[in-house]
């Protein structure tokens, strides 16, 4: 577990959003942060911790899940869902599923020492400056060579074939203008403060290497268990995006009754928490989660499995995008202090209308667009 | 009342000083409601039943001898458009909005009538009337020089959140209790077991909580200045401390009432209060309000960056 506090700090000022106003941030801090541990300044300290942590819950035997005292087993806490494990197998590991320990700590610091390097030409925010970067937060090294257990490959299965069409006929639109150009056509629901970065599912997969933090393995991914008698809550960092997943047994909310994130249910099997969840909103002109739609249907499964070690299990079944529902299994590391903070993004959004406006720009000139394209100059 | 299970020596504590219980265990609560499913210490005096598959407690007593405030609860006034009393009026747009845009009338909530206002802060107060659909949208702090926040979809602080005409939920343990309101799924956490100052300024404020007998005392501070009251554009500053009290007065209603002090703003501290009611359908719950794109347009189609761009007309 890591001291959180000069990571909170930064969430805060990326609350504060992206803002042009350090000043303001810094002015609004009442208490100066304690000194950043050791584990936030250097990569070769937070690297040897987080493989000490990793080792300690492999070898762990015989846990007992503590309980609540109204008899449930206790899944409370703040609990890391950043990881620099990919969602889908890298295709040269071909059926290889585990690391032995070793590699998996080699792949952890790999992963890690180039998450803290950083080009300042092409960088938008140094993480790490903020204490943001995963390795900062307390990810830890992961056996598993995917977080995607099946199909066996480790990889996504094929999409239907309306859903090879949407996409499309999206990528046709966006070679053609910019959605970003409107906020009406922009399908970015983060930069737009309508929804936080990966509340459900919770864990999505890393890409290590890659050149923002908030890709390699994803930043503000605090997720805050509250419990209480008949409910888990799930409050995440990111933007505040609440999941009340009441585990009575009660039916869905009617059909016609759709969501952002979806109808949690919750039920115990055992000491393992399973949440289906269903009645997803169409989010156009954004996707659900990885392209799907309105059909899509988790089921999740979480359990205690040690002291600071949350296993996270889910499936994902949508007829319209996947040809096959696919599994991930992977965990979630405790981390302190158990809460969380304020991220009132779309109340000092200033990020939304300088992207939107950067982009008519840029489509006035006809520049490049971001993506390596190059917008047709409007007609004369 | 010791049917509901009580357990030790805070249990007397309670029934030694709380009236308040009488009330709370005299509504017919079934007993076993205030216990969970699994291994609820106090299960066995229930006369031996099983307990149920987890239902959330209705009323009651918690675990640790406490009021159960668990559940799904909302205010009843129309003081989210006027604090004070009020009469009835048009709403701002009466040409396309009709009734449905119209403020009902309400007696107000404050004790006394009237908002204690400084001269300069009473001068504010009108202003903000005046421009309360005022939406101005920079990217530098200027951005909230305007009309009433909730208009775009922001944070609505705290009171304002437990009197707007929104449910919102309760989920309460020993250590914490977080209030999460139906409206923009706004939360906040009240801290029972750690009290410290607010790390930062915000818009839900701070909370840190303790219980006087049965009244759950939360003292908020720790705000950003930018919060309205109601529609009507009253409003307190970034000194502003509330202190609220929720004082069960039944299985299914609550007494509320709050203290508001902020010298920047007002002569004295001053108060308002009014009954919560639980929300007793049997599939209550919160129904998503994720605001944010039902207020995109308004905020962003003035100036120009809501629908893209037509090229075809330069």
């Amino acid at each position: 577990m890591r001291n959180r506090m000069l990571r909170i700090a930064s969430a805060l000022t990326l609350a504060t959003v992206v803002a042009l106003s350090v000043a303001v941030v810094v002015a609004q801090t009442p208490s100066r942060p304690k000194a950043p541990p050791k584990t936030a300044t250097s990569t070769d300290a937070a690297i040897e911790a987080s493989a000490e942590a990793f080792k300690k819950s492999v070898e762990l035997k015989n846990f007992t899940v503590p309980k609540k005292p109204w008899g449930e087993p206790d899944l409370s806490g703040v609990w890391l869902t950043a990881t620099y494990t990919r969602l889908q197998r890298p295709q040269e590991l071909g059926d290889k599923e585990f690391y032995t320990e070793a590699e998996a700590i080699a792949e952890y610091k790999k992963a890690a020492e180039s998450d803290a390097e950083v080009d300042p030409r092409t960088v938008h925010y140094d993480w790490k400056e903020y204490a943001m970067d995963a390795w900062q937060g307390g990810a830890t090294p992961n056996l598993r060579t995917s977080l995607i257990v099946d199909p066996k490959n480790g990889r996504l299965p094929p999409l239907v074939p309306e859903a090879q069409q949407r996409r499309a006929a999206a990528a046709a639109a966006a070679r053609e203008r910019d959605p970003a150009a409107g906020v009406k056509t922009f399908g970015n629901l983060y930069t737009r403060c309508v929804l936080g970065l990966g509340a459900i599912p919770l864990v999505r997969g890393g890409m290590p290497g890659a050149d923002s933090a908030a890709t390699a393995a994803g930043v503000t991914a605090e997720a805050f268990f509250f419990q209480s008698p008949g409910y888990l809550t799930i409050v995440m960092q990111s933007n505040n995006d609440v999941r009340i997943i009441p585990t009575d047994a009660r039916p869905h909310v009617p059909g016609q009754v759709r969501q952002w994130l979806g109808d949690s249910r919750g039920h115990w099997e055992g000491t393992t928490l399973v949440v289906e969840t269903t009645n997803f909103s169409d989010p156009k002109p954004a996707t659900n989660f990885l392209g799907s739609t309105d059909s899509l249907q988790l089921v999740e499964r979480f359990t205690r499995v040690g002291p600071n070690t949350l296993r996270y299990q889910y499936t994902v079944t949508d007829p319209k995008t996947w040809t096959r529902p696919w599994s991930v299994d992977t965990t979630m590391p405790k981390i302190d202090p158990s809460l969380i903070y304020e991220f009132a993004c779309h109340e000092q959004n200033y990020g939304l209308m300088n992207v939107v406006t950067g982009t008519q720009i840029r489509e006035r000139e006809g520049t490049r667009d971001m993506r390596g394209g190059t917008f047709a100059r409007p007609p004369e | 009342m010791m049917r509901i299970g009580w357990t030790g020596f805070s249990a007397m504590v309670a029934a030694v000083t709380l009236a308040g219980a009488v009330a709370i265990t005299g509504q017919g609560q079934a007993p076993a409601a205030g216990r969970q499913g699994g291994a609820a210490p106090a299960a066995g005096r229930q006369g031996g039943a099983a307990p149920a598959a987890a239902r959330p407690a209705q009323g009651g007593r918690a675990e640790d001898g406490k009021p159960n405030l668990n559940g799904v609860w909302q205010a009843l006034t129309s003081a989210n458009w006027d604090v004070e009393a009020h009469q009835a009026e048009p709403g701002p747009h009466p040409e396309i909005m009709g009734a449905w845009g119209a403020q009902p009338g309400g007696m107000g909530i404050v004790e006394g009538g009237a908002i204690p206002y400084k001269p300069d802060a009473l001068k504010k107060k009108q202003d903000n009337l005046k421009n309360r659909t005022l939406v101005k949208v920079t990217n530098d702090p200027h951005r909230f020089d305007t009309g009433d926040p909730e208009l775009q979809c922001f944070r609505p602080g705290v009171p304002r959140a437990n009197y707007m005409p929104f449910p919102f939920q309760i989920f309460q343990n020993r250590d914490q209790i977080m209030f999460v309101y139906e409206y923009k799924g706004s939360m906040r956490t009240v801290f029972m077991d750690k009290h410290q100052e607010a790390p930062v300024d915000s818009w839900m404020g701070w909370s840190n909580g303790r219980w006087e007998g049965d009244t759950l005392v939360i003292d908020v501070t720790g705000f950003n200045g930018h919060q309205w009251l109601d529609r009507a554009g009253n409003f307190f500053s970034d000194t502003a401390h509330v202190v609220e009290r929720w004082t069960p007065r039944g299985a299914n209603h609550l007494m509320y009432e709050a203290t508001i002090e902020d010298p920047a703003v007002y002569t004295r501290p001053w108060k308002i209060s009014f009954p919560v009611y639980r929300r007793l359908e049997a599939n209550a719950q919160l129904v998503e309000f994720n605001c944010v794109p039902f207020v995109e347009e308004m905020m962003y189609a003035p100036i120009g960056l809501y629908n893209p761009p037509n090229r075809s007309s330069r």
